[in-house]
């Protein structure tokens, strides 16, 4: 009898390739631990639930402010917890500069760092698609930013009811859970495309730190001097924090800062995704053209 | 080696290595970026000069708590952040300190001389914005030599303030090895917040000491609304704020020299 | 002849990691190969001469003078890094006359001295180039350029030959011989065992921050007396010959090739066997076609100290 294959020391393999159902998981997975290997990651990291545990300690206030009547005297209406408290917590000045923190920290090499260290072809030389590479790596954002919003959004939801000892306040606002996701959502997909993008400028990750800080904060401050010559309020669309918050303030049905409406700032933050995912797109390549 | 011998080699090594990094910082495109950067207030400036046409005696004002928000505020800060940090941390992500340290050069020489240039780049980039920015504005009255005086007085405060920010991010840099994030952290957390706290709070700010020496103040219960940069200031001295910034800056750049000649940097693997 | 780089019970270690573990060492005029695996320690010992790095014990002087922390003394020393790290963004001139003026020539002497240094490494053409856009072996070459540059007397080289193509990398073997015959000091680190020797016959063994051995490579491999060299001579009768060796008290194994025409001989006395061997192939009447020594290289003597 012949000998098989297999007895020659050779066995050919008889399985199928495994699709992955979520190839990009491994990218995310290494992003979110490679974050968590840095040493002061874990300090913002922890720091950007402090506001979380502020509003936290409000809504005890809230429910308890007979106890608390000589801190609070005439504050009443600060502690009347309605949307716009949930909405104050996800759209405040300090979340945003955590949120930017935190990200900066995890997110500033997560293209640079590849194309610095010429990885790219790496990753292309595996079964994974460019939009796999892409998604993972946005996964990596989505987590921190959801993680420091829609989680403690919710918690703090939760303690509320827990608080009141009734189910009147979910009652009364059905739509709040909704809501949280919703802006939460909107901070994911703004700033995956944000780090990404600046992400991908340049392979010098601590270049991308500043960027990442420098365009967000800018962007505020030349709304405040274009507004201080123009007294323009559609001025604020120049501002990523503005237009954050006008989108928030919308999606929870709340006063708008800005007299503008809301759409305008969502076609801003779309149109900024756009331009993103297009400059992204050019970025990402498998081979590196040296000139 | 004598004491004397010892100045002087610091004397050598610093300037050396001025002249190798001014050429080097010059030619980086990230340097680039940074001088478009600053061209923002100058762009602003043509703005104002078009919308406050015949509104001279407000220009001062929009210029010093607008324009100059922007210059002290973020642009020198920004660029010290990243030029500050670069002093160390560029050798030790790019690997080449071992060209630098192998040399006959001492190290506090690396350091100072690499301060040097940066600053003098960033003093170029700074004045040559300020200088477009503050003369479109003030087109109308460059006979006065007032005007002038002024000019020098700001050119002044932010050549301080690119000297005492780059010498604490030289510190940071010298000190940590991601000093970037701390960085931001003190430049636009920090001093962003304390210089808005009463009495001697604001004074551990660098940018109190900066605001401090502006020649532009508002009339006081004057109709201005835009107070933001001298808003709850209350001012030190210019002769107290003059020294307390280069004693910052002469401070930090010493303990940055003695760290780096102390310490060891190892590459990442 | 006296030491210029001497090592006293020098250890060094990164935390909890050893990377160089009381290491006692002399090295003189020449070229001497420091030869060890990957993260042997190699690095971290040229490091240490240089002066980048402090001894956590012992000490290292180069021509009687500590390392660290010494800027005069670089004055003397240069060293080409083994990392392909660079100034991305100035042209291979650029570099070469930068870290020229830093070592403190003026500006024409460090456009000369620039000038024929890349003609040496033979990149006077792409001098105008960027680096960021040089190949690998370019890159490796400037990296040479700029360590040999300012004329040093001691000239330390952390894996100068890796990356460079077969020509190049002969000529940067020629020119780093020739520094020998100038009465300089070379200390030159490679992983590549066939490298090392086409550099030097004088070698510093190294493995996991140790020196397992040192001196000329006979000389080392007569250190190995567990380890036998295996000599295998193909002639026209090599029974007839192995029966000359049978009472030779210097062979330890005679063994037969399968093909029936070659003898092998293990012995712990190589020279002594060499000695013998011609009157040996006379007394048979043999003709010998071949005479190799597959292990007498580097690669056999680092197998053996290390254990493989």
């Amino acid at each position: 009898m012949a000998a098989t294959v297999r007895a020659k020391g050779y066995a050919h393999w008889d399985g199928r390739p495994v699709d992955r159902r979520f190839p990009w998981w491994p990218i995310t997975r290494m992003g979110i631990q490679l974050a968590f290997r840095k040493k002061r990651f874990k300090l913002a990291f922890a720091m950007s639930f402090a506001p979380a545990f502020v509003f936290l300690a409000g809504l005890y206030i809230s429910e308890r402010l007979e106890d608390f009547q000589a801190f609070f005297r005439g504050s009443d209406r600060l502690l009347n917890i309605t949307p716009d408290y949930f909405k104050i917590y996800l759209t405040n000045d300090s979340l945003h500069f955590l949120i930017v923190l935190v990200l900066a920290f995890a997110g500033a090499g997560l293209v640079a760092d590849d194309l610095k260290h010429n990885s790219l072809q790496l990753y292309f030389a595996r079964p994974l698609r460019k939009k796999d590479y892409l998604l993972g790596k946005m996964s990596v954002v989505a987590f921190f930013v959801l993680i420091v919003t829609a989680l403690p959004g919710l918690v703090l939801l939760l303690f509320k009811l827990v608080f009141a000892g009734s189910f009147k306040f979910f009652l009364d606002y059905p739509w709040l859970p909704l809501s949280i996701l919703g802006y939460a959502a909107l901070l994911t997909v703004f700033f995956a495309f944000y780090i990404l993008l600046l992400s991908s400028l340049s392979k010098n990750s601590r270049y991308v730190t500043i960027l990442v800080f420098m365009t967000f904060f800018f962007s505020s401050i030349l709304h405040g001097i274009l507004y201080g010559i123009f007294r323009l309020p559609a001025l604020a669309l120049v501002s990523i924090p503005a237009n954050l918050q006008q989108t928030g303030a919308s999606l929870f049905g709340q006063k708008l800062p800005h007299a503008f409406p809301a759409v305008w700032s969502f076609l801003v933050l779309a149109a900024a995704c756009a331009v993103s995912g297009l400059v992204i797109n050019r970025k990402i390549r498998s081979v590196e053209v040296v000139k | 080696m004598t004491a004397k011998q010892s100045i002087a080699a610091f004397g050598a090594s610093a300037s050396q290595v001025f002249a190798f990094y001014f050429i080097l910082g010059r030619k980086s495109a990230k340097t680039r970026v940074f001088a478009l950067l600053g061209l923002v207030p100058v762009v602003l400036a043509v703005v104002v000069r078009i919308v406050m046409r015949g509104r001279a005696e407000d220009v001062m004002a929009v210029f010093t708590e607008i324009l100059m928000v922007l210059f002290l505020q973020f642009y020198i800060v920004i660029l010290s952040l990243f030029f500050g940090t670069s002093i160390v941390a560029e050798e030790i992500e790019g690997r080449t300190l071992p060209y630098l340290i192998t040399r006959p050069l001492t190290k506090p020489g690396i350091i100072v001389g690499k301060f040097g240039a940066y600053a003098l780049l960033m003093a170029l980039m700074v004045t040559v914005n300020l200088a477009l920015s503050y003369f479109i504005m003030n087109g109308y009255r460059l006979g006065e030599a007032s005007l002038y005086l002024t000019f020098l007085r700001y050119a002044g405060v932010l050549g301080l303030g690119v000297l005492a920010y780059t010498a604490f991010f030289v510190f940071l840099g010298a000190v940590l090895k991601r000093a970037i994030l701390v960085g931001l952290v003190f430049g636009f957390g920090w001093e962003n917040v304390i210089q808005y706290f009463p009495g001697s709070t604001q004074k551990f700010s660098l940018v109190h000491y900066l605001k401090s020496l502006l020649p532009y103040r508002p009339a006081p219960g004057g109709k201005s609304t835009l107070s933001l940069l001298l808003f709850r200031l209350e001012p030190t001295t210019p002769a107290v704020s003059i020294l307390t910034l280069a004693a910052v800056t002469a401070v930090l750049l010493a303990l940055a020299c003695w760290i780096f000649r102390a310490k060891e940097y190892l590459f990442e693997e | 002849m006296s030491a210029v780089i001497r090592a006293e019970n020098l250890s060094k270690w990164y935390g909890n990691v050893l990377g160089l573990s009381e290491v006692t060492l002399e090295i003189e005029n020449g070229v001497t190969g420091l030869l060890g695996p990957n993260g042997a320690g190699k690095s971290t010992f040229m490091k240490l001469v240089t002066g980048q790095m402090k001894p956590n014990i012992g000490s290292v002087t180069v021509g009687g003078r500590r390392a660290w922390n010494d800027p005069a003394l670089f004055a003397k020393i240069g060293f080409c890094p083994e990392p392909d790290a660079f100034y991305e963004d100035v042209t291979g001139w650029e570099f070469l006359t930068g870290l020229l003026r830093l070592q403190g020539f003026c500006r024409a002497e460090a456009a000369e001295r620039a000038a024929r240094a890349l003609d040496i490494v033979d990149l006077a053409k792409d001098k105008d180039r960027l680096i960021r856009g040089y190949s690998r072996g370019m890159r490796q070459r400037v990296k040479f350029a700029q360590a040999i540059a300012h004329d040093p007397e001691i000239i330390v080289l952390d894996e100068p030959l890796s990356g460079l193509d077969p020509l190049s990398k002969r000529k940067l073997i020629k020119l780093i011989k020739d520094f020998r015959s100038e009465g300089r000091t070379v200390l030159v680190s490679s992983h590549v065992l066939p490298e090392i020797e086409a550099l030097t016959s004088r070698i510093v063994l190294i493995h996991q921050g140790k020196i397992l051995a040192q001196g000329d490579i006979p000389y080392v491999r007569e250190l190995i007396e567990a380890h036998p060299h295996v000599i295998s001579i193909r002639s026209s009768d090599p029974r007839r010959l192995a029966a000359g060796f049978i009472g030779d008290a210097a062979v330890r194994k005679l063994t037969f090739d399968p093909d029936g025409k070659t003898l092998v001989i293990e012995t712990h006395k190589r020279d002594a066997f060499f000695g013998r061997l011609t009157g040996a192939v006379l007394e048979a009447g043999v003709l010998v076609d071949e005479i190799t020594s597959p292990d007498d290289n580097l690669q056999a003597v680092f197998d053996y100290l290390v254990g493989k």
